[in-house]
Parts: C-alpha cells; structure tokens; sequence
C-alpha cells in the first residue's frame, strides 16, 4: 500500500512537473541580454509606429536597417498599425504586460501613458539632441513634474482646405469667416460635389475636432480652466448648430458615420469642396486625383469676424516614448537620436513633404528640405500650416496635457451628442448637457 | 476499491495531464477572470483594482442603455435566427426538390459562408456607401429613388440593411444543416404515407417536421448563442450607430471596456450575457429533453 502511494506521489509530482515546465515555456522574455556590452550597444527592441504609407514605412525601415549595420548587436523588430488600431493595441498591450520597448503616439496619449507610468522621461535624450531646436510647446506636451515623457518627431496642425478651381468658377472668395465658409459650402453643394463634409462617427474624433475648430476660433476652450467639459458655453452650442447646419445642407448623409479616412478620401476623389485636415491631403490628393493637385490649396481656420485676430486652432506634434517595460531603453534613446541626424530626418521628412513638418526648427531652413518639389510648389499652404502649427495645441492641451484632454476625443461622446441631435431630433442644449454630464461623470473617474 | 485503483492506467494520465490542464486553463481563464474582474474595479491601464462587490453589476442594471443594447441584440437574434431558418428551410426544400444541378447550386450558396465576416462587412459597407456606393447609385440611375439612400446612416434604414446583410451571409449554413437532415429521411417513409392517402401538407407535418425538428432545434440554439454575442458583423458595418441605434450588447461591452478601459463594468455585462444565454438554453433543453421523453 505505502508502495503504491509511493508511486503515486512520484506520478502526479512528475506531471505537475512537466505542466509547470509546459506553460512557464509559454511565455517569458529571456531577460539575459544587456543593453551594453563592452560600450557597444546591444539587445533587441520592438518599435511600434504608425506609418502605414508607404514612403514613410520605408524610410523608418531604412533607417533601422542602417542603425542594425552599425550596431550589430542591436536587432530592431518594427511592427505598425494605423492610429485607430494603435491606441486599443497599447491599452490591451499594457493590461497583458504586452507593450514595445519604443514607439510613436498621439500627444493625447502621451497624457495617458504618463498617467498609467507606462513611460520613462527623455530628458536626458532631448538635451543631447539640443533642447533648443524644438519648439517649447512641441516639448511641453510630454512634460509632467520637471520630466520630459515624448520628443516630437514631426508636427502638423489642422487648416482648410479649398479647391481654387470650384471657388473660382462661382466667383467665390477664399472664406475668412464662418459665414462665408457655410455660404459658400451651400453654394458648392452640386453636380456630385459636396460644399464640406461634416464627419462624425463615433469611431473616431472628428466630430469632437470639427467642434473644436468653432469654439477656439471664439477664443474658447472645450474644457474649462478646472478641467471639466465645456460642451454647453454659448460658443459650443452655437457651434453644434453651425455643423448640424452644415451636415443638413452641404455634406453627404453618410458622413454621420464617418472616420478620419473616409472624410479625407472624399477629398482626395474631388468629391468636397472644402475640407479641414493637415498636410497630409496633398499626398492623399496626389495617389488619388493628381489631376486635382493644381486646383487644391490651404488657407486658415475661419474666423468669427474677419478682422478677428488669427489663432491657432489644432496643432499635432507627433511623439516618440520609449516604454518603461523596455529592457533596453539606452538602445532606443540611441536610435531615437539617430533618427534625428540630419540628412536622414529630411529624407523621413521628405516620404510626406508638408505633410510632416520639422519638429526641429532649424532643419526647415536646410535646402535640403526647402529644396523639395511638392514643399516648393505648395509652399503657400506649407506657410499657412507653419503658422498654425506655432499657434494651436493639441484639443483640450490650451490648458497644458491632461487626461481629460485625451478623454475628451477618446470616449466618442461629442460624436454620439451630434448623431442623437441628428438623427433623433433630440435638442441641441439638451443634448450638450447630456454629453458634457457624461464626460464629466468620465473625468471625475479619473481624479479618484 | 484497491481493485479499482489497480484498473487506473497512470501511465496515459501522466502522458495528457499536460495537455489537460492546458486545455482547461484556456477554457475557463477568460471565463473565470471576467467572473472576477466583475466584482472589481479593474482598469484597462491601470495595475491596481480593488474589489467593488456588486457595484458594477448595480450600476450596468441602472443604466438606461444597456437596456437599449439588451433589447436590441434580443431583436437582432430573433430577427436574425427567425429570418436565417424560415430562408434556409425554403432554400433546402427547393434544393432537395431539384433533380439537375443540386450540387452546384449548394455550392453556390454556401459561398458567403467561404469569406471571413471582415471582407463580408467591408465589400458590403462599399456596397452600400452612400456617396458612391454601388446600390444607392444604381436605385437612383433605375429611376427608384431621387437622392441616395442612406443605408448605413439613416436610423430607418440601417437595422433592416444590417439584417438583410446577416440574413445573406446566415441562411447558407441553416440550408445546408436542412438539407443534410432532409435528404436522411427514408424515402420508404413518404411511399407509406402516400400509400395511406396522407395530403402533401399532412406528409409534410408527420413525415418532413419530425424528422428536421431536432436538427433545426440545434441549431437555433445554436446560432441564437452565436448570434446574440456575434460582435463583429455589426461594429464593421456600423460601429454601433447611428446614435447608438444598432448597439448590441457585445459592442456595448465593448465600448465600456476598451473605450472606456472600465474593464469591471464591461466583465459585468458579460456575465449576465452569459448568465441569460445559460437560462436560454436550460429551457431550450428542458422542453427538448420533455419532447423526446414524451416521444418515448
């Protein structure tokens, strides 16, 4: 009998053994590699970006291709995803330990990866690039407690978009002001083409941002100084009609559900008159219409009154983090830096020419980068976006980074207040007030 | 006893019990971890979450939408179930019907069933687009209508468009399982009954139903549990609106966690998914279980 038991112990002991083996081979990241070895750099990194097009895809490629060379103990493993899926990729990934060792963000997610310590300060990465090449704002959105969270790649910022050829043909005028702007939009509105395209799909934030364009060109903010949502301000609700107006008259039904690439391939097919987005429509309109190219040009955010004092409206400076779960964060700094070397930063730049600006304000003035075929021949709407750029914030950042600023576009709720007044006829105030107690109920989850 | 333990081969268990206890985890992780996750605070991006109790199941009880999202998906799966069985029994009675081309025309319908829902969702929400859209443009050059219709946005028409597209892509596989049944019913059967004189009606109610109830029973049930938590048919086509018009509770659940990274709500609502799903079918089963004794 004692036998038997014997053998039963060493049985189950043995296959507990081997179930313990079996999963614990599952997973785990072999933790042995240093980040140096003899002052070389060493170990492989993960870098998650959002250059999906292809230039830019490959430039990145190139340039972690190039650093490889040079570092032969350095492995990059480069994995990207557009925006939409970029930020559930990083939540998920953090809830499962899952994230990379580098990548890019959006500045709203900055916030958030500070808030959840997901990220460790660049400070001392800034500094050695030259702290005084980059904007302060640029700088700023990443600064929390004396810490420096992102470095600004690149920067665009959110201006209108015009067809010279259409606005010419009815004896139109560039629109200064909101007016103007919904006029014209009405008048444009035939022979299959929509005056603007008012977007709204609560899969995205574009609602939140069109609304956004109204209210800070009232010198007005979506978020009051304490941090809570300003959805009901006199500006807000005059600008939730402005845009259901807009919808009801100029803009394609469809657009209620749209995303930020469905709005901006009907500008690029010449299927908008106007339309409100960075830099990047002029790649967009040159891979889907080149024969538009000639006719498409920006010109600035309007205004309420004209002579109204120009302010920025939505600046993007788009960060690179390096994860605070990366085992080798010196190896990312590096390739971070590397990706700052001259030469190599204006032929990045150069995948998207106005489309990403230079975050360092001196590479602008290289002849390199001015030298550029699509930079010169728009380099009207390059100095509009310019302009804007050094003037707007990220949506909600007039009142620095916070969380509630990225919850703000994040949660979907301004899209779904427009698609309940629109569809449901439910009214304006009231839906304001519903949407701006909800995003408040959100915020108020946070500062527990 | 001794003799029984003796019987015991350790030697296969010692060999499985890996793969055992693999399988099981993997089974009742997801579940049991929603389990606990509902009694916390869980956040998505946070490390920390403490225990609520039953606060988050208070809370998703309390709020006005998720009785919207629940009544939705309800009228998402009868519709659905009700239109895939009514369509896919016509369907498989023609096809057992047919002498010439029987095969080919199975083929032929079980095509949707071949693509992933993704590349179904997208050629359809193309389909549908209501600026340049293949089907809007072609009802306006027909003559059918003035504007284009708004198949995806308009709050009249996008649960029938969504229906009509989950019917499509749905009924192939209710023919298919019909069919199969249909064509194992003897044809001694349909002789005898002819033979006693019985109406084709009278054929079909004591011959045809008797013999696909239990299959069709099947997968009703089935399809209800598939249906009622299917998630990505109706997020790729509409994301849940417009104006929350076609949100289901698998979109509602997972917009509360992965918009709202309230992981503990959003594990709540699956749990009472689950918790009504498990009522559904103990009393599909019980009238089943009831049905078959009776037969006996």
């Amino acid at each position: 009998m004692r036998k038997l038991f014997k053998k039963k112990m060493l049985v189950w002991g043995f296959a507990l053994l081997a179930s313990i083996f079996l999963i614990s081979a599952c997973g785990g990241k072999d933790k042995k590699d240093e980040a140096t070895v003899d002052g070389e750099l060493n170990g492989e990194i993960t870098f998650w970006h959002s250059f999906t097009q292809g230039p830019r895809m490959e430039s990145i490629q190139k340039s972690a291709e190039d650093f490889e060379k040079e570092h032969p103990g350095v492995k990059i493993k480069i994995e990207s995803f557009s925006w939409d899926d970029f930020y559930q990729k990083w939540t998920t990934g953090l809830a499962s330990n899952n994230v990379p060792d580098m990548s890019t963000a959006l500045p709203n997610h900055v916030v958030e990866m500070i808030d959840s310590g997901a990220v460790v300060p660049l400070n001392d990465l800034i500094d050695s690039i030259g702290r005084n090449r980059f904007s302060e704002m640029s700088i700023g959105e990443g600064h929390v407690d004396g810490n420096d969270y992102s470095i600004p790649l690149y920067s665009h910022a959110q201006v209108m978009w015009i067809r010279k050829d259409l606005l010419e043909e009815n004896n139109l005028e560039i629109p200064e002001t909101w007016d103007e702007f919904a006029k014209a939009a009405e008048i444009l509105t035939k022979d299959g083409v929509y005056g603007a395209s008012f977007p709204t799909g609560s899969n995205d934030f574009l609602g939140t941002r069109y609304l956004n364009y109204y209210v800070r060109s009232h010198g007005e903010s979506l978020l009051t100084d304490d941090l809570k949502a300003n959805i009901t301000s006199d500006a807000a609700i005059e600008g939730i009609k402005f845009w259901v107006d807009i919808y009801e008259k100029a803009s394609p039904k469809d657009s209620i559900s749209y995303n930020v690439l469905d709005q901006a391939t009907l500008y690029y097919q010449g299927k908008t008159a106007f339309d409100f987005n960075s830099g990047f429509q002029i790649a967009g309109v040159e891979a889907n219409s080149p024969d538009l190219l000639e006719y498409i040009d920006a010109a600035p955010i309007p205004k309420v009154n004209k002579d109204d004092e120009e302010l920025g409206i939505e600046t993007a400076n788009i960060p690179m983090v390096v994860w605070e779960n990366s085992e080798h964060p010196e190896v990312c700094k590096a390739f971070i830096e590397y990706l700052f070397e001259k030469d190599r930063y204006i032929e990045f730049l150069s995948a998207t020419p106005v489309g990403m600006l230079p975050s360092l304000n001196d590479i602008s003035e290289e002849p390199a980068y001015k030298e550029n075929k699509i930079v010169k021949q728009f380099s009207h709407a390059e100095k509009v976006i310019s302009d804007a750029v050094a003037k707007g914030t990220a949506i909600g950042y007039e009142h620095g980074p916070s969380v509630q600023a990225g919850l703000l576009v994040s949660q979907g709720i301004i899209e779904s207040m427009f698609q309940d007044i629109i569809t449901n006829d439910v009214q304006v105030e009231k839906a304001a007030k519903a949407a701006e107690e909800e995003l408040n109920e959100i915020f108020s989850s946070v500062e527990q | 006893m001794i003799k029984r333990i003796k019987k015991i081969n350790y030697t296969s268990w010692l060999f499985i019990l890996p793969a055992i206890l693999v399988i099981v985890s993997l089974l009742l992780y997801p579940v049991l971890s929603s389990v606990v996750y509902s009694f916390t605070s869980k956040h998505l991006t946070r490390p920390v979450s403490t225990f609520v109790g039953l606060q988050n199941y208070k809370k998703i009880l309390a709020d006005e939408q998720f009785y919207k999202a629940f009544f939705m998906s309800i009228k998402w799966t009868v519709a659905s179930i009700g239109g895939q069985v009514i369509l896919g029994f016509i369907l498989a009675m023609l096809l057992n019907s047919i002498k010439i081309g029987k095969k080919m025309f199975r083929v032929l319908l079980i095509v949707p069933w071949a693509f992933p829902v993704v590349v179904i969702a997208v050629i359809w929400k193309f389909l549908l687009n209501g600026v340049y859209g293949f089907i809007p443009t072609m009802l306006v050059n027909l003559g059918l209508t003035d504007t284009l219709p708004q198949f995806l946005s308009s709050g009249t028409l996008v649960f029938p468009t969504i229906l009509f597209v989950n019917l499509w892509f749905g009924t192939p596989m209710i023919m298919v399982n019909i069919l199969s049944a249909l064509q194992t019913i003897p044809e001694e059967q349909y002789e005898a009954a002819k033979m006693d004189g019985a109406s084709t009606w009278q054929t079909f109610v004591s011959v045809t139903i008797p013999h696909i109830s239990k299959v069709v029973g099947l997968l009703v049930i089935l399809r209800t549990i598939w249906v009622f938590t299917n998630f990505d048919m109706v997020y790729l086509l509409t994301g849940g609106g417009p104006a929350n018009v076609t949100m289901t509770l698998p979109i509602y659940a997972y917009k509360m966690g992965w918009g709202l990274k309230l992981l503990g709500k959003s594990s709540a609502i699956t749990i009472i998914m689950l918790i009504f799903l498990l009522i559904v079918c103990s009393i599909y089963f019980y009238y089943s279980d009831k049905k078959e004794k009776e037969n006996v």
